[in-house]
């Protein structure tokens, strides 16, 4: 059985009907509706009154209050990660407020995150130190954490960037977009982002898009956690990530697959996101360390244009008077028992390299007063 | 435009809220440009391949309602040769040539000709079809042509069914462009619920299981029988909540335009026969396949060698409709194997239950049907996603082996998506199960407005949160 507007509407439709027909009998119209045609349907004026549009204001209200749920939640989730003191969050929290202040920074990729242990590192140098090596990023993503943390912090000594083979290839999308979710109110952050990814505006502005388009790992649900106060087991210790993680055999399959060797490419805008690392922190006073830290030996065997990129990497360090340290030719590269996979070294390997590298520091003289600036 | 995308979530009220305001002359007009905006957000220029397929029918319709006797037949096999001639360039020709060049090879001869490869237009099967039906309906008298051109544009392009049906028929949707349809809430709410329950089982259930689906079926050497047959049953749930998901949207988008389509899926994993399977299955197809090719071959009123082989052209046409591959045309011919087999041992199968005592309404008869014809069903889809014959018989073959419970996830899959995806499959079921015995719309809508707000929003947020927003094509749209 129809309901009233149900029939207004067939009553509506057939006078239509009629009025497009015209006054031809017997035309398929009329046959379809079966009775005669009435008047014409009420004109646009009459459309917009209220009458017309009966629980409208029901079903907009119903979705304003499901937007104000969402913007709710996104708030929660963001506040909840923002509050979190361990991990890799805590990690990030510290830095965008202001409370790590290290004298010794450690920049890079996961290979900075997981070779510099800043607790070895602090011990010998005897100057603080802290590690800001983020995950899956590029130069261009960990230029942009480096802006955050200068942004917040006082001024390092020494930033300490650590250089991949593939330092000059630009970020083609983000690697677990949720660790910078919470931070895209941080100008540098946001920048970043939206260079590769120019939707990030989304991000940013619609509530939870970025939680549910763009993460798989339900960041969300440990965001909800962390507003009711939740931990997360610690794992990072001064930023640095140890892993105790025996060798995966990743390596012989990726040999497996590469019989003849890897290239890397060497991409303009990577070239100037490296320049322009040296720059921010030389026109702040800043002195900058390149570190090239060790890579499996049997892995460097099969990087074909590893001198290509050595050399640009030279180059630079030469034009902004940085200094460069290699450890490809390391004792330390030369055994699977300090690596997990052949870019990066387990705890054990990174407590060696990163003993090693506080004792040259110290003899490099560039932890002096007189090397480093302050704010 | 995707119906799980931002930009239709802006289309969508926008196309309503002028629907409804504009006075009923324009809004035939209106639909049509919304549909084309709609389509041309896929592929802008694949719209000039509509818009002939379009005038090709809709002139086919006019002059069949004028001439008589042999030339009637004739115009009726020009349109129906004209149409399926775009499918085929666009579709099938690809496959055609790569065929003939494989079998000139085989023959030890030069490739005779080029294969071209076309990206295909999206849903170009589903409006060709829907075309095909309106000439076919108006050459048999069924339906009036329609003499209104856009009125006629806009019953082919109509957005919510456009792109992956259900495929109307002209009897029953043509007329509805015709009718005032008011702002009415009740209809309203309830084409938005029906949305809501479509994008529930598109991007909470059909996009988490595709990531692992889509990890195994990439390279099914590289994973163990547990999780070959994990990924084998979760597609048979993406499968079914992908398309059934995209039927229940575009019902519910039409509904709150006032438009009434036709159901496309009736719990067909509760069947108890693949017969009764494809009574549930992708109902609009299959009704148009019998009613267009089975019948008009004779059906099952002939001899019964001839009945089985009705059965088995039919499904061999409609695997061929679902993809250009012969995958398609082996799942297609395997389901009219299923339902010959059906016929052929009814009567030992009735006698073998009979045997140990198991009638018709038995629970424990039922459920070995319903299990029977889901496994047989899965087997089926085996075929259907496997990139290559030897991956789906690398598949079939190697379910019972390697089982490693501590090897479950995917690269993709990880395992705490796991309980995510289980839940969704749960509630899915649960939801089903109670589609039959109760409304579940009518008891929510007895409660308070507070509780059934909150009831509401609760599940809008839980399709918000547990889904997956990648921009995941309907696996539909494809054919």
């Amino acid at each position: 059985m129809s309901s009233p507007p149900q029939e207004e509407g067939e009553r509506l439709g057939r006078a239509f009907r009629q009025e497009l027909a015209g006054p031809t009998p017997g035309g398929w119209q009329e046959a379809l509706s079966g009775k005669p045609l009435e008047t014409a349907p009420n004109g646009p004026d009459k459309l917009l009154h209220p009458r017309h549009w009966p629980g409208l204001g029901r079903i907009i209200g119903f979705f304003c209050f499901v937007a104000l749920v969402a913007f709710a939640a996104s708030a929660m989730i963001n506040f909840g990660l923002r509050r979190i003191r361990t991990s890799d969050f805590g990690v990030s929290n510290r830095v965008m407020t202001g409370r790590v202040n290290a004298e010794i920074v450690i920049s890079g990729s996961s290979r900075a995150l997981t070779h510099y242990d800043c607790r070895v590192i602090q011990k010998i140098s005897g100057h603080t130190a802290f590690n800001i090596g983020r995950n899956g990023s590029q130069t261009d993503m960990q230029l942009a954490y480096l802006k955050a943390y200068l942004a917040h912090n006082t001024q390092p000594r020494l930033v300490v960037h650590n250089l991949d083979l593939f330092s000059f290839l630009t970020s083609h999308e983000i690697y677990d977009p949720a660790q910078y979710l919470p931070y895209l109110d941080q100008e540098a952050i946001y920048a970043g982002v939206r260079r590769v990814y120019p939707e990030a505006w989304k991000w940013k502005y619609l509530p939870l898009y970025g939680y549910l388009v763009e993460d798989m790992r339900f960041t969300w649900i440990l965001g909800l956690k962390g507003f009711v106060g939740y931990q997360p087991k610690e794992d990072h210790f001064l930023g640095f990530l140890p892993r105790h993680t025996p060798w995966t055999g990743d390596f012989e399959k990726y040999r497996q697959n590469n019989p003849n060797g890897v290239g890397f490419e060497i991409e303009p805008q990577g070239i100037r996101d490296l320049e322009e690392l040296a720059r921010v922190c030389r026109d702040q006073g800043i002195q900058v360390l390149f570190v090239y830290s060790p890579e499996y030996s049997e892995m460097q065997a099969l990087e074909r244009n590893r001198g290509e990129v050595f050399a640009k990497f030279r180059e630079i360090a030469e034009r902004f008077q940085v200094p460069l340290w290699d450890y490809s030719d390391s004792p330390i590269c030369q055994s699977r028992g300090n690596f997990y996979n052949s870019q990066h070294l387990n705890a054990d390997g990174a407590e060696a390299f990163s003993a090693d590298l506080a004792k040259r520091l110290v003899e490099s003289g560039l932890l002096s007063p007189t090397k480093a600036g302050t704010k | 435009m995707l119906f799980n995308s931002l930009e239709f979530a802006v289309f969508f009220p926008l196309v309503v809220g002028i629907y409804f305001l504009l006075p009923q002359r324009h809004r035939v007009l209106w639909l049509l440009v919304s549909s084309c905006v709609f389509y041309m957000a896929f592929i802008p220029v694949y719209i000039f391949i509509l818009f002939v397929t379009i005038l090709i029918d809709y002139v086919a319709g006019i002059y069949l309602e004028r001439v008589h006797g042999k030339a009637r037949a004739w115009l009726l096999w020009m349109s129906i040769i004209s149409t399926c001639a775009v499918l085929f360039v666009f579709k099938y020709f690809g496959f055609f040539t790569s065929n003939i060049n494989g079998l000139a090879g085989l023959l030890g001869l030069h490739p005779p000709m080029q294969v071209l490869k076309i990206i295909l237009p999206i849903g170009l099967s589903f409006h060709t079809f829907q075309s095909l039906s309106y000439v076919v309906e108006v050459y048999r008298g069924k339906q009036k042509a329609e003499p209104h051109f856009i009125t006629y544009a806009t019953y082919v392009m109509f957005f919510p069914q456009l792109v992956a049906g259900p495929i109307e028929r002209p009897q029953h949707l043509l007329h509805q462009f015709w009718e005032h349809h008011v702002f009415d809430y009740e209809r309203v709410t309830s084409g938005l619920k029906r949305m809501a329950w479509g994008l529930f089982k598109k991007l909470v259930v059909a996009d988490r299981l595709a990531l692992y689906v889509n990890d195994v079926y990439a390279a099914p050497k590289n994973f163990n029988g547990l999780q070959l047959t994990l990924a084998t049953v979760f597609f048979a749930y993406q499968i079914y909540c992908d398309f059934s998901g995209y039927s229940d949207i575009a019902i519910g988008t039409a509904r709150v335009l006032g438009f009434r389509l036709m159901e496309n899926f009736d719990t067909p994993y509760y069947s108890r026969s693949i017969s009764e399977f494809w009574h549930r299955w992708h109902i609009s197809l299959s009704t148009w396949f019998r009613d267009y090719v089975y019948i008009s071959m004779g059906g099952s009123r002939v001899v019964k060698s001839r009945w089985f082989f009705n059965l088995m052209v039919t499904f061999a046409v409609s695997g061929l409709w679902h993809g250009a591959n012969w995958t398609y045309v082996i799942w297609g011919a395997l389901n009219g194997f299923y339902l010959v087999m059906g016929v052929a041992t009814k009567g030992l199968r009735d006698r073998a239950f009979g045997l140990v005592g198991l009638n018709e309404e038995t629970l424990l008869r039922k459920a070995t049907m319903v299990g029977t014809t889901f496994v047989l069903t899965c087997i089926g889809w085996i075929i259907f996603r496997a990139k290559t014959i030897a991956d789906a018989w690398y598949v079939m073959t190697h379910f019972a082996s390697g089982w490693d419970f501590g090897r479950i996830g995917t690269e993709q899959f990880l395992l705490r998506q796991l309980p995510a995806a289980v839940a969704g499959i749960m509630v899915l079921e649960i939801g089903q199960l109670l589609q039959g015995k109760v409304s579940i719309p009518s008891v929510l809508g007895r409660l308070p407005m507070t509780p059934r707000w909150a009831l509401y929003a609760s599940f809008v947020m839980a399709v918000l949160m547990f889904g997956i927003y990648r921009k995941t094509q309907f696996i539909y749209f494809q054919f």
